[in-house]
């Protein structure tokens, strides 16, 4: 992936931005932005930049040296900078998943007073909690944090072993789902179940990725919303369904899923991973510095990705909530843009 | 030169990243695109940059030619929006514009300018698209496909270690 594609050597633009979080967004942001002459800073708390693409993604889809390269050229040629294992925060921190590795934190807002401009684009690392009985049990592992374990410990950044189980219940229809139950079956469970609430022709990753977890040995079973864990002394032993019938559609336009009474069920487990959809994680809790965020905590922008704060753009899933990499790409790449006619006119007007 | 441009569809993992790298660089319009082929299985198309192009062949004013490179590109001012092209090409790839023109991709002619490779070509994550001289090209066609067919042989020797 280079994200410098659009020049040979750096432009003569002048100025220095910091970007906030290296995933597609982030880098391809980097790469526009570089290539126009700024001076670009890329902050990261994980250990190397590509964010989802780099620690969650598997890697049988997303060639890990196509992103290596890509910063590498982004390095060298560009002379973006990268400040690592350093998480960017505005007032008391906040745990999300990927925090292991910080060894520094930095407030937002001495970015903001160093540089010319901030963009922030730090992605959907959190989980979101099913809000049910047991969740907090031991043998409970959200997505992002089972498939990302597994990542480190078979890149040698752990030699922490990650959850191993013989038999897994996944909770999800989406990416997410999918891909812990794949990682599951491969890394030696001898039963996987995938559980959806809604059908298969619901499911957000679709119809044909669930058909080939299935051909591939995993339980698909539809129509099951989890009521609560099964503990015994504070480890999971299980999850306890209620099966669902399809209602009239929601906001979604999709049918809503419909309890029906007296139809629990257990599915026994020692391993229970929840991938039910993961929330935005912007660098601040509540609104900071002028910087909005919206009831399902996405930084707000308008039209050409500022924030309530002149001096702070922001892009890719932190803005949109969970979508795909190019979207994130394209996200990232309409921002530096942005940014980079704020900077030209701000320079003319002085 | 012969310049090919070719999408490996079982690298590619539907992730967008042509379509919204084509259309950054296109004043929002994209020309590869996915599509839906069965539940959720998205692949993108684009222009196959016939060799004997039927596209080129129909239209009357040769707007749409070749260029130095052999990508079959539309000069906008020669087209007068008859969509000769549109019914010639066999994979619906021109399009016809509001202000009446035909436009497809034109391998980002721009950057080939610069000596740069197509945005499609240079951001894919899986790098699922390759471009350059036929040779090059069928070159790297050949070898992925040995290596697909003598994998499981591979996999045994490294087995036996
Ligand atoms: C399990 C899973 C599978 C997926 N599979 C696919 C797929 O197959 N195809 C596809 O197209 N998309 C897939 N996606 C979606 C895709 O990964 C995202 O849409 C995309 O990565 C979003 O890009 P981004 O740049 O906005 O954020 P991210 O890629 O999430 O990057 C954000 C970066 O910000 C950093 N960061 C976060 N907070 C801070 C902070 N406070 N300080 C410093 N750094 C911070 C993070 O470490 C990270 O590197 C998948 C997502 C998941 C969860
Ligand atoms: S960028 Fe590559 S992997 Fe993504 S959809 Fe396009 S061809 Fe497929
Ligand atoms: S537009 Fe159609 S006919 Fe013309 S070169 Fe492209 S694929 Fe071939
Ligand atoms: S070569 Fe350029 S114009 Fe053609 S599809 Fe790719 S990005 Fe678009």
């Amino acid at each position: 992936m280079r994200f410098g594609f659009l020049c040979k050597e750096r432009g003569g633009a002048r100025g220095r931005v910091a970007i906030v979080g290296a995933g597609p967004a982030g880098l391809a942001a980097a790469g526009y932005l570089a290539c126009q002459g700024y001076e670009v800073d890329v902050y990261d708390k994980l250990p190397y930049p590509g964010g989802m693409m780099m620690f969650v993604i598997p890697s049988f889809r997303i060639p890990r040296d196509s992103i290596v390269e890509g910063v590498e050229d982004l390095e060298k040629r560009l002379s973006v900078k990268f400040v690592l294992k350093t998480k960017v925060f505005e007032g008391d921190d906040r745990h999300d998943e990927g925090d292991d590795f910080v060894e520094r934190r930095v407030p937002l807002s001495k970015l903001v007073e160093e540089y010319d401009v901030v963009l922030i684009t730090t992605g959907t690392w959190r989980s979101r909690s099913m809000g049910i009985e047991g969740e907090n049990a031991l043998g409970v592992v959200p997505a992002l944090e089972y498939i990302y374990r597994w990542w480190l410990y078979e890149a040698k950044l752990t030699n922490e072993k990650p959850f191993i189980a013989k038999r897994v219940v996944v909770i999800g229809g989406g990416l997410a789902a999918i891909d812990a139950a794949e990682v599951a079956l491969k890394r030696g469970a001898e039963e996987v179940f995938l559980v959806y609430r809604r059908t298969i022709r619901e499911a957000p990753a679709g119809e044909y990725e669930i058909r080939r977890l299935v051909r591939e040995g995993v339980n698909w079973i539809e129509l099951a919303q989890p009521k609560r864990i099964v503990v015994e002394n504070n480890v999971a032993r299980g999850v306890e369904f209620v099966r669902m019938r399809l209602g009239e559609p929601d906001e979604s336009g999709r049918p809503r899923p419909v309890p029906i009474p007296g139809s629990e069920f257990v599915i026994e487990a020692d391993l229970v991973v929840p991938a039910i959809g993961e929330e935005p994680t912007p660098p601040m809790k509540s609104e900071v510095l002028g910087i909005k965020l919206d009831k399902r905590g996405r930084i707000v922008v308008d039209h050409e990705y500022r924030t309530g704060n002149e001096k702070v753009f922001a892009a890719g899933d932190v803005v949109t909530g969970p979508s795909m990499v190019g979207r994130a790409t394209g996200s990232g790449l309409r921002a530096a843009r942005a940014i980079d006619r704020f900077l030209r006119a701000r320079l003319r007007t002085g | 030169m012969r310049t090919l441009r070719v999408i490996n569809y079982d690298a590619c993992i539907g992730c967008y990243t042509c379509e919204e790298v084509c259309r950054f660089l296109h004043e929002d319009r994209a020309y590869i695109k996915l599509y839906d082929v069965y539940g959720g299985l998205r692949k993108p198309i684009s222009c196959f940059h016939c060799y004997t192009a039927p596209c080129v062949y129909a239209c009357p004013t040769g707007a749409m030619h070749k260029d130095r490179d052999g990508a079959t590109v539309v000069d906008p001012r020669r087209c007068i929006g008859c969509t000769c092209c549109i019914a010639a090409c066999p994979f619906g790839i021109p399009e016809l514009t509001p202000l009446g023109y035909v436009t497809k991709c034109d391998l980002c002619s721009d950057l080939r300018k610069q000596g740069l490779d197509p945005g499609c070509v240079a951001m894919c994550p899986a790098k699922a698209i390759s471009w350059g001289s036929m040779e090059k090209v069928v070159e790297s066609i050949r070898k992925r496909f040995l290596a697909k067919i003598m994998a499981p042989t591979i996999e045994s020797v490294r087995e036996t270690g």
